[in-house]
């Protein structure tokens, strides 16, 4: 499968074609920073400087390599793919393999961040219990009632919500029954069928 | 099977990371070991020494990591069962941890068990928490809708520590002094009813 680039992309690297493998290296480290951490536009200025090219132009060549590193690193392509993709942008022949040994190397660390990006729910965080037992109120005195009391907190990227839940032991035991079965199921001669066929 | 788990199974990650543990002196032990109980205390822990005490078994990042969740492990669930250092030094080494390893962790253990075990009572799951109390007794004169009225009230404030946000937010009402008086009468039976449990 190859990338296909669009004009805009195509002219923000354009910038890129006709400078030196050790600055296309520093844009390498670069964006790769911008993908780990987010812009820093204090750098773009920096490298604006020394270059004698406006920041713009820097921000558009590092932002246009950044998309090609995200957008081969989603799509998971081969080797001579991503060759061919950046054969169609005039790279010179130490530059693409500067670019593939920079896309062979971080593939896998670039997937670990654009999977934490996919659209979540809330999910566990912690667990907080705590036996009581109930001995009185206002309306009856001289009783004795176990309750557990729990307070669980869900995260939702960064949103933090705690629940506050009440239960009898009975109920708590039912609870870890069907939450305990649910685990079983995984081990079922059908959810292993499944799972030998998504391998 | 063992006492520190609480009678149930070791968990297997412990077991593995009782391996990596081995690989460093005893010496190296103990000072883990006083890092994490001051971490389970409620202070930062300090990576740098850590990075130190282990740079010399060259332990990677996730060794260093799993070292210190199975110490946390161990401590906390020992000292939450209650079990004394020289058992929790017995069933490590049934685990396989090396002698030395053992009397070390169990001479840090029981020292602080103590502390351990009041902080972890401290941190147990309370819900809203009472932080404090101010009220003031007024006496209404007259109001608008009637010239003479000449009555006590009282004004009560509750500052109340939330379980979600831990910000302290005031409950306030005000009440007449036969509704106060109420109010006071079921708090004094609860509050007899405490001391008797607590007594007892």
């Amino acid at each position: 499968m190859l990338l296909m680039f669009d004009d805009k992309h195509k002219n923000h690297l354009s910038f890129l074609l006709d400078i030196d493998i050790a600055v296309l290296q520093e844009f390498c480290k670069i964006s790769l920073e911008f993908i780990k951490k987010g812009a820093n536009p204090k750098v773009y200025q920096g490298a604006a400087q020394k270059l004698s090219v406006p920041a713009e132009t820097v921000q558009n060549g590092v932002e246009g390599l950044m998309y090609l590193l995200t957008e081969s690193s989603k799509l998971m392509i081969s080797e001579i793919d991503f060759q061919d993709s950046i054969l169609t942008l005039g790279f010179r022949e130490d530059m693409q393999r500067e670019l593939l040994a920079l896309y062979l190397t971080h593939r896998r660390e670039v997937r670990a961040i654009l999977s934490e990006m996919a659209m979540d729910v809330p999910h566990y965080h912690n667990l907080e219990w705590r036996l009581d037992v109930q001995l009185a109120s206002r309306a009856l005195q001289r009783q004795i009632t176990p309750i557990v009391t729990m307070k669980l907190q869900t995260k939702d990227g960064e949103d933090m919500m705690s629940h506050v839940l009440q239960t009898d032991p009975v109920n708590l035991v039912h609870l870890t029954k069907v939450l305990d079965e649910a685990l079983q199921e995984i081990k079922s001669p059908y959810c292993r069928r499944i799972f030998r066929n998504i391998k | 099977r063992f006492r520190f788990c609480g009678d149930l199974d070791c968990p297997d990650w412990v077991l593995a990371e009782i391996s990596t543990l081995s690989k460093i002196t005893s010496v190296k032990m103990k000072l883990l070991c006083v890092q994490v109980i001051k971490m389970l205390l409620g202070q930062d822990i300090d990576y740098n020494k850590v990075y130190k005490i282990t740079a010399d078994a060259k332990f990677e990042e996730g060794d260093v990591k799993a070292c210190i969740a199975a110490l946390n492990f161990i401590i906390a669930s020992a000292s939450k069962y209650g079990v004394d250092e020289d058992s929790l030094s017995n069933e490590l080494l049934q685990l396989g941890l090396p002698k030395e390893h053992t009397t070390s962790l169990g001479k840090s253990y029981g020292d602080s068990l103590h502390k351990l075990q009041d902080q972890f009572k401290k941190d147990s799951l309370k819900l809203t928490q009472l932080e404090s109390v101010e009220w003031r007794v007024d006496y209404i004169i007259s109001s608008s809708l009637l010239k003479d009225i000449n009555e006590p009230c009282v004004q009560l404030k509750m500052n109340v520590k939330s379980t979600k946000s831990e910000k302290v937010e005031p409950v306030s009402f005000t009440a007449s002094a036969d509704k106060f008086r109420v109010f006071l009468n079921e708090l004094k039976q609860a509050s007899s009813m405490m001391d008797s449990l607590t007594s007892s």
